[in-house]
């Protein structure tokens, strides 16, 4: 008896004749269409995520809030936080631009899809240094309003009238803390969506190709 | 990008564009799907052909791409359904002269693969294509060795399909 695999490899040579065929036309059409791969959405996401954070925390700012970060003694240490801000988006634009060149469609397998969730996790990385930037500024804001901003003192009179100031501080922390962690949760989530449903089959098909380098 | 690149290009894609197809059925169950994903591959050969400076044949350079868009860069739309009543060429059964043991064996086989995994395919695909095991694993990055446990475990589920 013939073995099933040879059958199979036999019927597979003669599959060609019955293959579609595009004519020359057809085909030099075709190599001027626009791509929908994998490797430009995540270059189209990564921009938009870099344009929205860098404006997010860079437009923000203005005279006014200037005038009340000097009054409220934060000036120092929200320049600081600027500056290092503009430090590190370049350092993360110019780690995507690298890791983005590395994207060879002509790799292997296995390295394509790792040069890929590369530039994924170099973006993921930028996004978690902002919201980090981001939740140091609101504490550094509330912690100038409480302390030198106008109602700062009916607050605090307020607190210490209503008996326990101990508790009052615990509860204004506490809050502070509880609205951080919904924001977070929150954007995580949304990247969870985001990336999951654009990478899971890569994901999967790296998991499968690691586990045979086992 | 000149015109005689082009030419030089489209005419080597027409004269091997069967690879392409073979791609695009195996990893596709519909015809716009096939359409789609052939497209993808030509336009990732073409940006890719600028930098093919003929150290392999075409055709070897061309699976490399072929099987990288198929399996990493290309997204399936989730709208399609695989429809179990479309078969595409590739899994239309070629038996020489009408033989019912070797058709239902061909059928049974072909089933097999088509539920595959993707990296799975890739490496039945090119076994198919009898490409040697150096090769397989330069496509897809695993160690020769690897890819020969893993094809020979693949061989061993299709043979015990057929004799269960």
């Amino acid at each position: 008896m013939t073995d099933g695999l040879d059958l199979l490899k036999k019927d597979w040579q003669r599959k060609g004749e019955e293959l579609p065929q595009l004519s020359y036309d057809e085909l030099y059409k075709m190599i001027w269409k626009k791509s929908s791969s994998m490797v430009k959405w995540i270059f189209y996401i990564s921009i938009i995520e870099f344009v929205f954070w860098a404006l997010l925390n860079l437009l923000s700012y203005d005279k006014d809030s200037l005038a009340m970060e000097k009054e409220w003694h934060i000036f120092e240490f929200s320049t600081v936080l600027t500056i290092i801000n503009y430090v590190v988006l370049v350092f993360f634009i110019y780690m995507f631009y690298k890791n983005y060149k590395q994207i060879e469609v002509t790799d292997s397998a296995s390295k394509l899809m790792k040069s890929i969730l590369r530039v994924k996790r170099t973006v993921t990385q930028y996004v978690w240094f902002n919201i980090a930037i981001f939740c140091v500024s609101l504490g550094m804001f509330l912690y100038g309003s409480l302390r030198f901003g106008k109602e700062s003192v009916q607050i605090q009179e307020a607190a210490s009238n209503a008996g326990n100031e101990t508790l009052f501080w615990i509860m204004v922390v506490g809050t502070i803390i509880i609205v951080i962690t919904a924001i977070v949760i929150l954007i995580w989530l949304f990247y969870r969506l985001l990336y999951g449903i654009l990478l899971n089959r890569l994901r999967a098909n790296y998991r499968e190709l690691k586990k045979l380098e086992i | 990008m000149n015109k005689e690149l082009e030419h030089k290009f489209v005419t080597e894609l027409e004269t091997n564009q069967n690879i392409v197809h073979k791609v695009c059925s195996l990893y596709t169950s519909d015809k716009d799907a096939h359409k789609d994903l052939f497209q993808e591959i030509t336009i990732q050969l073409w940006k890719a052909y600028p930098k093919f400076r003929g150290e392999s044949k075409f055709s070897t350079w061309m699976y490399r791409v072929a099987l990288n868009t198929a399996i990493t860069l290309y997204r399936k739309s989730k709208r399609r359904v695989t429809t179990q009543n479309y078969d595409s060429v590739i899994f239309k059964i070629k038996a020489d002269e009408y033989d019912p043991t070797e058709e239902q064996q061909l059928k049974l086989m072909y089933d097999a693969i088509r539920e595959l995994g993707d990296i799975d395919k890739a490496l039945v695909f090119l076994y198919l294509e009898e490409k040697n095991y150096s090769e397989i694993s330069e496509t897809l990055g695993i160690t020769e060795v690897n890819a020969r446990v893993k094809m020979n475990r693949i061989k061993t589920k299709l043979r015990t399909i057929l004799n269960p």
